[in-house]
C-alpha cells in the first residue's frame, strides 16, 4: 500500500468501481426516451406499405357485464390447436349473434396456451387462436375492424395449476368489450 | 491525464506480479480425455490489520474453486487441512510449503492475500506451478469489498486462460425472466447467478431477452405499451428504445452476427407467425418466411449465413435451417413431435433445443446436418429454453426439477448440472452473453 501515492491510489480506485460497475449499476436507472413509434411507418421500403402499427390506448377493455356473459363465454382448444372445437363455435355463435345486435361494442380476443412447450412458440401459437376466433366472428358478418386481437401465450393462466384439469382450462380465448 | 489514465487501466485489469514460469500446455481442451489438473486454492490471508467481515478469505477461494471445477478441466483439491495451518500458508514461491501441498497431489497452487481498508479491498492472487514451484501469474487487484466476487472471477479466467489458451466464461452474465405470477421481467446476473438485477421494471409482461453481439445491448418483448412490441434497452446508458410495434406479436428477437439487423417473429393482421429481418438504423424490413404454419424463435449462425428456427409445416413444431440469402429451407429435426427453441452453437457446428418427450421436455443437441442427435437432461422436471455460453463449452437452461422453475447451467455434454439461481418467482429463458471481457480494448 505504502509504495503508492495518496492521490493516485484513489483515482485509481474510484476508476476501477466506476468502470467495472458501469453496465450493471446503470441498468437500473430509469428508462429515457421512448424513441420515434412510427419509424417502420415512415419508411419507404414498397413492401412494407400494408404493415400496420399496433394501436395502443383508446378505451378501457371490459369484462362482459352479467347479463352479457352467456354471449362472452370462453372458448377451448385441443393442446398444440387452433382449430375451432364444436362447442366452441356454438359459443361464437351466440357472441356473433349479440355482436350483430350491438354494433356500437368493439370486442378484444384474448389469446391464450398452457403452461407447457415453449413460452415463445406459445405466444404464437395464441395468436393463432385468437385469429381462429376473429376470423370466426367476421364470417358471421362482424365486421373486422370492431375485432382486436392480443396473445398471452402462457403468461396468463386461469388456472395456476400443473395438471391436465388446469391446462384444459388455460387453453382458450377469452373476450373483452368497450 | 493521458499517462494517469493508462496507468489506471492496467489497475482495473490487475497489476501483473513478476513471474518467471515459462509458456507451457497444462491443459488440452481440444481433448475428449483430458484429466483434470489437480489444483489447490487455499482461503486467502487477510494481510491487512482489518479483520475480514465480509468473509472474503473463503468466499474468493470458494468462487475461484468453483469457477475453476465447472470449467471442467481442473480437480480442485480439498485445501483445509493444510491451510490451517499458520506456517503452511506462505503467499509467495520462497514462503509456499511446498512439500505439503505436493503431498497431496497439488499440480498447480493458487494463493491469495488481501487487506481491508474501509469499502476498499486490495488482493494479491498468484498462480503458481506446484510442480517447478515457480509463480506462473500474479495479479493486484484494487477495488471495493463488493467487487470480491468480480474479482476472483477475473482471476478465474487469468488461470483458464494461461493454462489452457482460451478466454473462459467466468465473466460472462447471463439474462432471463423472472415470473412473479402476473408480471414478469428481465433480470442479468453472473453466469454462476450472483448478482441478479432487475433491467426492466414495467409492472408488465415482458419476456425473450437477446444480447446484443457487444454485450452493451438486451433486446426484449415487453406488454408495457399494451401490444407485444420489441424494444432494445442500452445496459449502460439506461436507454430504452421500441423498434417494432406492428399489430400481433412483435417476439423472438435475435441479433446479427455483424449487429445491424435483428431476426425476429411478426404475425402481422391474419395471425400467422413470419420470421422477418429488421434493419436496426433504416427499421426496413425483409420477410424470410412465408407459408401456412406457424414459423418462430429465429437463431443466427455464427457465420451470418443461416438462420435456425422452428416450425409447425409439418404438422408440428420442429426445428428448420434457412439459408438467408437464398431463403432455402431444409429440416434437422425429426425425433418427437415438438422440437422449439434452437440456438446455434457458436462454434459453428451444432443447435441445441427443447423437446417434448411424453408430459416432459429435455434438452437435445444436434448437429447443423442433422446427426450426432444427443440428449442432455433426462428425467427431471421440464427442461427449456437452451442458451450456449459464449465459448460453446456450455449450455444454460430452465428446469422445472425442483418444483419450480430456476436456472441451471450444464457442459455441453449435459455434464455437470448445476442450480444458479434461488429465491423468489419462476425463472425462465436465459440468455448467456457474449463475452464482456473487455481486456485489450
Amino acid at each position: 500500500m505504502k509504495r503508492y501515492s495518496q492521490p493516485i491510489l484513489i483515482i485509481l480506485l474510484i476508476f476501477c468501481v466506476a468502470v467495472s460497475f458501469s453496465c450493471t449499476k446503470k441498468g437500473v436507472k430509469k428508462d429515457t426516451g421512448i424513441t420515434d413509434e412510427n419509424a417502420a411507418a415512415q419508411s419507404k421500403k414498397p413492401g412494407e406499405e400494408g404493415l400496420e402499427e399496433a394501436q395502443a390506448g383508446g378505451p378501457k377493455w371490459n369484462e362482459a357485464t352479467a347479463e352479457m356473459a352467456a354471449c362472452f363465454k370462453d372458448i377451448y382448444f385441443n393442446y398444440d390447436q387452433f382449430v375451432l372445437s364444436p362447442e366452441g363455435k356454438t359459443a361464437l355463435n351466440k357472441m356473433g349473434e349479440w355482436l350483430l345486435k350491438n354494433r356500437s361494442t368493439q370486442v378484444l380476443v384474448e389469446g391464450h396456451c398452457d403452461e407447457r412447450g415453449t413460452a415463445e412458440y406459445n405466444l404464437a401459437l395464441s395468436e393463432r387462436r385468437a385469429h381462429s376466433a376473429k376470423k370466426y366472428l367476421a364470417d358471421l358478418g362482424v365486421s373486422a375492424d370492431r375485432i382486436s386481437t392480443i396473445s398471452y401465450g402462457e403468461e396468463r393462466p386461469v388456472d395456476p395449476g400443473h395438471a391436465e384439469s388446469a391446462w384444459a382450462k388455460n387453453r382458450r380465448c377469452h373476450f373483452l368489450y368497450r | 491525464m493521458k499517462k494517469v489514465y493508462c496507468l489506471l487501466l492496467i489497475a482495473l485489469f490487475g497489476v501483473a506480479l513478476p513471474a518467471t514460469g515459462a509458456a507451457k500446455v497444462y491443459i488440452d481442451i481440444s481433448s475428449p480425455f483430458a484429466t483434470r489438473l489437480p489444483i489447490a486454492i487455499p482461503n486467502f490471508k487477510n494481510t491487512g490489520t482489518r479483520p475480514d467481515s465480509d468473509t472474503i478469505s473463503t468466499k474468493m477461494a470458494a468462487v475461484i474453486s468453483q469457477d475453476l471445477d465447472m470449467s471442467g478441466f481442473f480437480r480442485v483439491l480439498d485445501a483445509s487441512a493444510i491451510s490451517q495451518d499458520p506456517a503452511a500458508s506462505g503467499l509467495t514461491a520462497s514462503t509456499v510449503k511446498w512439500d505439503a501441498w505436493t503431498m497431496i497431489g497439488t499440480e498447480a497452487l493458487v494463493t491469495g492475500g488481501f487487506s481491508v481498508s474501509g469499502s476498499n479491498l486490495v488482493v494479491e492472487i498468484r498462480l503458481f506451478d506446484a510442480v517447478q514451484r515457480q509463480l506462473i501469474v500474479g495479479k493486484r487487484y484494487s477495488g471495493k469489498v463488493s467487487d470480491s466476487r468480480l474479482i476472483a472471477h477475473k482471476f478465474s479466467n487469468e488461470v483458464f486462460k494461461i493454462l489452457s489458451g482460451e478466454e473462459s466464461i467466468f465473466e460472462t452474465k447471463i439474462a432471463f425472466v423472472k415470473n412473479m405470477g402476473g408480471s414478469s421481467d428481465i433480470y442479468i446476473m453472473d453466469f454462476d447467478g450472483a448478482h441478479p438485477e432487475i433491467i426492466t421494471a414495467y409492472n408488465s409482461i415482458t419476456l425473450c431477452p437477446a444480447w446484443s453481439r457487444d454485450g452493451q445491448k438486451i433486446a426484449f418483448t415487453s406488454y408495457k405499451d399494451e401490444n407485444p412490441d420489441l424494444y432494445i434497452k442500452d445496459i449502460s446508458t439506461g436507454k430504452t428504445e421500441r423498434i417494432s410495434h406492428k399489430k400481433g406479436i412483435n417476439i423472438t428477437p435475435s441479433w446479427s452476427p455483424d449487429g445491424k439487423k435483428i431476426a425476429l417473429t411478426l404475425s402481422l393482421n391474419n395471425g400467422n407467425s413470419e420470421i422477418y429481418l429488421l434493419d436496426i438504423s433504416s427499421r426496413e424490413l425483409e420477410r424470410l418466411t412465408d407459408d401456412w404454419a406457424t414459423d418462430v424463435s429465429p437463431s443466427w449462425s455464427p457465420d451470418g449465413r443461416e438462420i435456425a428456427f422452428v416450425s409447425s409445416r409439418s404438422g408440428n413444431p420442429q426445428i428448420y435451417i434457412m439459408e438467408v440469402q437464398s431463403k432455402k429451407v431444409r429440416r434437422i429435426t425429426f425425433e418427437g413431435s415438438y422440437n422449439t427453441s434452437p440456438d446455434w452453437s457458436p462454434r459453428g457446428n451444432k443447435i441445441v433445443y427443447a423437446g417434448q418427450q411424453g408430459s416432459t421436455f429435455n434438452i437435445f443437441t444436434i448437429s447443423t446436418d442433422g446427426t450426432q442427435f444427443q440428449q442432455l437432461t433426462h428425467n427431471q422436471g421440464r427442461n427449456e429454453n437452451p442458451s450456449w455460453s459464449p465459448d460453446g463449452r456450455f449450455i444454460a437452461f430452465s428446469s422445472s426439477r425442483t418444483g419450480k422453475k430456476e436456472i441451471y447451467i450444464m457442459r455441453a455434454d449435459g455434464a455437470g448440472q448445476k442450480k444458479i439461481t434461488s429465491g423468489g418467482g419462476e425463472k425462465t429463458s436465459p440468455a448467456w452473453s457474449p463475452s464482456l471481457n473487455k481486456q485489450g480494448n
